[in-house]
């Protein structure tokens, strides 16, 4: 167990050295990924020209959605964790770690951890800019963000996303190629997660039904809370809903390893 | 080389990629869902908004749909021929591998750009021709031959911008060692072709009429249907968007200079 925990800090270094080592593919990333807040400014400023309010929002209230959004998403959102640890399967990769005396659920959060540190880090200045340039046409509203419910919402979140992730790569155990599955869940969080719009949008019988879901846990809570537009009641249960799916996928996620390594043949060197 | 020559070579390509496509069927149906739900997710979309608001920047809901189903065939015809070609370029780059490329006497842009096909994204090309036509029907709209026949053309406009503007980002391969987040990068700057025209201002409209006339791939094709021919935005279209090829091409021979086989 010590032996473990002495290993974390170094499985966080290798994290970071791995993902530094790329880091104009990082800072291209991190750019690109200001891009849908410009979009969507465009967008809703054309929507807003005809009505003040659209649902609860106001334009700068909405576009200060987006721009909450887009912290989460850099804080939460794994990068290509899933590939990789389709590869570590698919390649026989796994070998060299199944011999550590380190829990493998506990060796993939910790570069998990770390890419998020590292994306954090490259996005920060773009994002920073995009804020800036955001709020010098539109007035956000980013002085009312309630960081006591955002924070533990944000780490939900991305507890919620890594079990999620990590459950999915597992299915390589049985499958060639997991990219069209990766992708076909990428779609269902962009849609059921308010990546592409708030949820509370919607029209209420479905909104109702997508709070139900997982993926309204990944981006939507996190963002809703932080800027401060729930109820107290609302983000207690949101907050339950939230660590409860997070906990289901590690479960499974811990099934899925262990009936995995039953079927997985390592070959090679 | 003759261009007949290089269409011929590009229907052998194609023969090859079909047959090595179909080896893998369940990855075939695997791939038209996950396209079709983006598709989905883009109209869900339109839904929302629409259920807040009647117009956006002049467009109605079914003009909207036309819009968006128009960029959406225009993708995914882009995506069956050109992208998986393009997309292979950083791993060749970094692996060496595109010294087998070069070696071949035929010039590398062609053979890097066709390489591969897809094929499940020409059946949602059909799907969103289908959704296209639908929206068409629920304006009370028939077009006209020749509005047709300038919709195809202005269609395939449309692939030279998506042409220019991916063939330049993986050229920046030759600069930057790894450079796969490219994609992610094609797809960001890729949204504003879903924006109606009238919606942007300033010098976000002037940089994507102009510059990267990416305001113009699924408006014009579409308001041809909608509304009719307008010359100057035709003509305009055309311009922009045979610079950017031009200058993308430029800018991946320069890169090219800069390789060095990983081999030797």
């Amino acid at each position: 167990m010590i032996s473990t925990l002495r290993a974390l800090p170094t499985v966080f270094s290798i994290g970071l050295q791995r993902q530094l080592a790329y880091r104009w593919n990082y800072l291209l990333r991190a750019l690109f990924s200001a891009m849908p807040l410009l979009v969507s400014w465009v967008f809703w400023q054309a929507v807003f020209r005809t009505k003040e309010t659209v649902g609860a929002y106001t334009l700068p209230g909405l576009l200060t959605y987006y721009a909450v959004l887009l912290i989460v998403e850099s804080v939460s959102s794994p990068a290509d964790d899933d590939f990789q640890i389709s590869r570590e399967i698919r390649e026989g990769m796994l070998n060299p770690i199944l011999l550590r005396p380190l829990p493998y659920g506990i060796y993939r959060f910790f570069l998990f951890l770390a890419g998020r540190c590292a994306y954090f880090t490259a996005a920060f200045l773009p994002v920073v800019i995009c804020f800036f340039l955001l709020s010098r046409a539109v007035p956000l509203e980013l002085g009312n963000l309630d960081l006591f419910r955002g924070l533990p919402a944000l780490l939900g979140s991305a507890l919620l996303q890594f079990s999620l992730t990590l459950c999915l790569s597992l299915t390589s155990f049985w499958f060639l190629d997991i990219s069209a599955l990766i992708f076909l869940v990428y779609s269902l969080e962009f849609l059921a997660g308010g990546h592409v719009f708030p949820l509370d949008l919607l029209p209420t019988p479905i909104f109702a039904v997508a709070r139900l879901l997982p993926f309204a846990y990944e981006y939507w809570f996190p963002t809703a809370s932080l800027c401060g537009t729930l109820s107290r009641e609302a983000w207690q249960a949101g907050l339950c809903l939230q660590f409860g799916w997070a906990l289901a996928f590690l479960v499974l996620a811990h099934f899925i390893w262990q009936a995995g390594l039953r079927k997985y043949t390592a070959a090679g060197g | 080389m003759h261009p007949f020559s290089l269409f011929r070579l590009w229907l052998v390509q194609i023969r090859y990629a079909l047959t090595r496509e179909l080896a893998f069927r369940a990855n075939f149906f695997a791939w038209v869902i996950v396209e079709l739900s983006w598709f989905v997710l883009q109209l869900a979309f339109v839904g929302v908004v629409y259920h807040h608001v009647d117009r956006i920047a002049g467009w109605s809901r079914h003009e909207m749909i036309v819009l968006v189903s128009t960029n959406q065939l225009i993708q995914q015809i882009f995506t069956a021929f050109l992208m998986p070609g393009l997309t292979k370029l950083p791993e060749l780059v970094r692996t060496g591998k595109l010294d087998f490329v070069l070696l071949k006497p035929v010039p590398p842009q062609f053979l890097v750009s066709t390489a591969q096909l897809e094929i499940g994204p020409l059946a949602n090309a059909g799907i969103a021709t289908l959704v296209t036509g639908m929206g068409l029907h629920a304006l009370g709209i028939v077009p006209t031959f020749a509005s047709l026949v300038a919709y195809l053309l202005l269609l395939f406009t449309g692939l030279l911008v998506h042409y220019a503007l991916l063939l330049f980002l993986v050229s920046l391969t030759f600069w930057i060692v790894q450079a796969e987040s490219v994609l992610l990068g094609y797809y960001s700057i890729f949204q504003v072709a879903r924006l109606p025209r009238e919606a942007a201002f300033g010098w976000f409209r002037v940089i994507f009429t102009f510059a990267l006339p990416l305001l113009l791939v699924a408006n014009i094709p579409a308001a041809t249907l909608i509304r009719g021919m307008e010359p100057g935005p035709m003509a305009l279209f055309l311009l922009t968007s045979l610079s950017a090829t031009l200058f993308a091409s430029l800018f991946f021979h320069q890169g090219l200079r800069r390789y060095q086989s990983a081999s030797s």
